[in-house]
């Protein structure tokens, strides 16, 4: 609950056309704590809506206020969006804000938000429905002459002229392409295309495969661009039609299309690729008369020619390395917006500062094909100190369960250069103690440790040709594979020492281990309640 | 006490003295010559400082079912213990025994009391003196065997306390 005394409504906020007072928060966990964070800063009064599973979840316990959802499935919960409307309208907030995944990017509940007289946080109904579309959303880019993927839709007809657009799209297109179910995505009907010979034949089996998925066989063909460089472009527009970008972001290092690090500003973009992939964003945002925080994705091909990949219409995830690198407060600019203010800023007066990386770590087992951990976070001691940030949703005596996403913290650094950032997130992680549920920590240690990543040599496929189960492929040993071969035995003993250790100190009775603290005997035994001493405690003494 | 490894080792480690010091070590029913290697308790919870001569070396340690879980130099290791229950039960209650014959003179609490280590339980008549009994842990009292007057054997169960788990309001 809301502790102490908060500061009036910021000052820029009493003079807004759309005055936010009290924002609810349709999400949970670390996105939900960040938001609430943003809130305090600003003075405004933060709402929280959870699940019972989430009854004592950090989120629920910052928030000013907190409302409880019954129901145990997402649906009845974080998705009912019109629960949470009427919630909102109940407790009296002005606005919601729906952090990122969820609802927050579902047109329809940002209509119902509107409808019922609330300030949505995020961009409109229209952007976010064209953005939403790939077709629509390519089309809306070619027409803003904004470098798109080449690719075309085939339509199906009869076999003849399917084969012949087919071949004809497939020229203009170039190889390698890659055959996509237009209905839908997953990877299904999804197939690669190297060789002209072998076009009729996948494609007939990628259509198959989107009719049996899908029920529509059409297909969408695109040129497969390998070995690329997922870079991402952070933009703020206001409803004055000012738009501006704060930068790019490297989110090439994945696992299964799921971000694992991310860094801020890319290590290989000059600084004209970065203002013309800058440009290109702020021109697509324009195009769907964008308000509010978003992100254009690119792939940058190894010839550097850079194409639109998607929209994001809302706040992600890895936000935080471009606040590190800008110094500014996306979140805080997002309520701006949403509050009918202008940017307070201009193309001009934004500058990158210094090199940031994030490092999401999950509750999962990279040597047992990454898959979810459970368990309970008996010890969780996140680094700190100059240029460590830490959003997490999550605290010691908590527990990483299945019932929701994986995600137990974002560790971000910023350094003043990249070798500065990498040395930092190496000893951030070391410090980051997790005990209770296996992470990905000592998987992200080898990774940011890995040569090929101190060289910047990140592409989409880093992960598969340097690790194998989480572990280094490569001949270069990180120093912890050295001692150990080295002193093979020694190293192998001492964890088995320390719980020995560990085991006689009592450390597992809380009780014990804090009372004797208290007396002041740090090593070892207190020396009380020994079988001569009758004056002290006379407790039974256990082996 | 003994545990297993991720790698399946089984280790035998034996601690003598104050700060513990490793004694004897087995891998795999071998015997490990270790150099001088001594383990210190910090004040705070879950920490430990590892000395291998060369400086000491913070490390963490938490217990979650049978396994201890271990941070030292930025990794985790789990040593499975090869005999559960053989330490400590949480739930175990603290019974004080008299350590002599003697007089209960004043019993200072009752069933269901909450007291916190060091509060005074009774006063017990020995050799001509009268011993304090205090708590060690913070917990409820569970049950009180004697009055005051009563004569006590050495052995007898004074009080029982049951220590209260980490689980605070």
């Amino acid at each position: 609950m809301d502790g102490g005394e908060r500061l009036n409504v910021v000052e820029w906020m009493q003079e807004a056309p759309r005055p936010i007072r009290s924002l609810l928060i349709a999400n949970r966990g670390e996105i939900a704590c960040r938001i609430i964070r943003a809130l305090d800063d600003l003075g405004i009064r933060s709402i929280a809506i959870h699940s019972a599973a989430d009854d004592g979840a950090m989120h629920v316990q910052m928030a000013s206020q907190a409302i409880r959802l019954d129901g145990d499935s997402l649906q009845e919960t974080y998705l009912n969006g019109d629960r949470i409307i009427d919630i909102a309208k109940t407790s009296g907030a002005d606005a919601i804000h729906p952090g990122y995944g969820f609802l927050s990017e579902r047109s329809g509940f940002a209509a119902a938000v509107v409808a019922a007289g609330l300030i949505w946080v995020g961009p409109s109904v229209g952007a976010i429905d064209t953005m939403g579309d790939k077709i629509a959303a390519r089309r809306a880019m070619l027409a803003a002459g904004v470098p798109v993927i080449p690719g075309e839709e085939v339509a199906i007809g009869d076999d003849d002229e399917i084969i012949e657009s087919l071949v004809e799209a497939a020229g203009s297109i170039g190889y390698p392409l890659l055959l996509k179910a237009s209905a839908g995505g997953g990877g299904k009907g999804m197939r690669i295309v190297r060789e002209p010979k072998n076009l009729q034949q996948e494609f007939a089996a990628a259509s198959r495969e989107a009719v049996t998925a899908f029920g529509d066989g059409t297909v969408y063909i695109e040129r497969l661009l390998e070995k690329s460089r997922h870079i991402e472009v952070q933009v703020l527009a206001d409803s004055y039609g000012n738009v501006v970008h704060l930068f790019e972001r490297e989110c090439s290092i994945q696992r299964r299309h799921q971000k694992v690090i991310e860094e801020a500003p890319s290590p290989v973009l000059t600084k004209t690729q970065r203002d013309a992939m800058g440009d290109a964003a702020t021109l697509a945002a324009s195009a769907v008369s964008y308000e509010g925080a978003g992100t254009v994705e690119f792939l940058l091909g190894q010839n550097g020619e850079f194409h639109f990949l998607e929209m994001n219409t809302r706040l992600q995830v890895e936000h935080p390395i471009t606040e590190m690198i800008s110094g500014i407060d996306l979140v805080e600019q997002q309520i701006r917006v949403a509050a009918g203010l202008p940017l307070p800023f201009c193309q001009d007066d934004l500058t990158i500062r210094g090199h940031a990386i994030e490092a999401r770590i999950y509750a999962e087992d990279p040597a047992n094909g990454f898959l979810p951990a459970i368990g309970p976070l008996a010890v969780f001691r996140p680094p700190e100190g100059p240029g460590v940030r830490l959003d997490t949703g999550v605290r010691e005596g908590d527990e990483a369960s299945i019932d929701f996403d994986p995600l137990l913290a974002k560790l971000i650094v910023h350094a003043s250069d990249r070798d500065a950032a990498i040395r930092r997130m190496h000893r951030a992680l070391s410090e980051f103690v997790i005990l209770g549920a296996t992470t990905n920590i000592g998987f992200l240690r080898n990774l940011v440790t890995h040569s090929a990543f101190r060289e910047g040599d990140t592409t989409t496929d880093f992960i598969e040709t340097h690790f194998d189960s989480g572990r280094p492929i490569s001949t270069s040993l990180s120093d912890s594979e050295t001692k150990e071969i080295a002193g093979k035995s020694l190293t192998g003993s001492i964890p088995a020492i320390l719980a020995s250790a560990a085991e006689s100190f009592g450390l597992h009775r809380t009780r014990a281990a804090a009372s004797a603290g208290a007396f002041g005997d740090a090593a070892g035994e207190a020396g009380r309640g020994g079988p001569n001493d009758p004056f002290q405690s006379l407790t039974r003494r256990y082996p | 006490m003994e545990y297993r490894d991720s790698a399946g080792y089984r280790w035998q480690v034996r601690l003598a003295g104050q700060p513990a010091a490793v004694a004897s070590l087995e891998k795999d029913g071998e015997r490990v010559e270790v150099g001088n290697i001594c383990v210190e308790r910090d004040v705070r919870s879950a920490r430990l400082w590892l000395d291998q001569g060369d400086g000491r070396q913070l490390a963490h340690a938490a217990l979650v079912g049978e396994e201890w879980w271990i941070h030292i130099e930025g990794e985790v290791h789990i040593l499975t213990r090869l005999e559960p229950g053989a330490a400590i039960e949480e739930t175990d209650s603290g019974a004080l025994i008299a350590p002599m014959p003697g007089k209960v003179l004043e019993v200072y609490v009752a069933p269901g009391q909450m007291v916190s280590a060091g509060d005074a339980l009774l006063v017990l008549e020995a050799m001509k003196m009268e011993h304090r009994i205090q708590s060690a842990v913070d917990g409820e009292v569970v049950a009180v065997h004697h009055v005051e007057g009563d004569q006590v054997d050495a052995g007898a169960v004074l009080v029982e306390i049951a220590e209260t788990t980490e689980n605070e309001a």
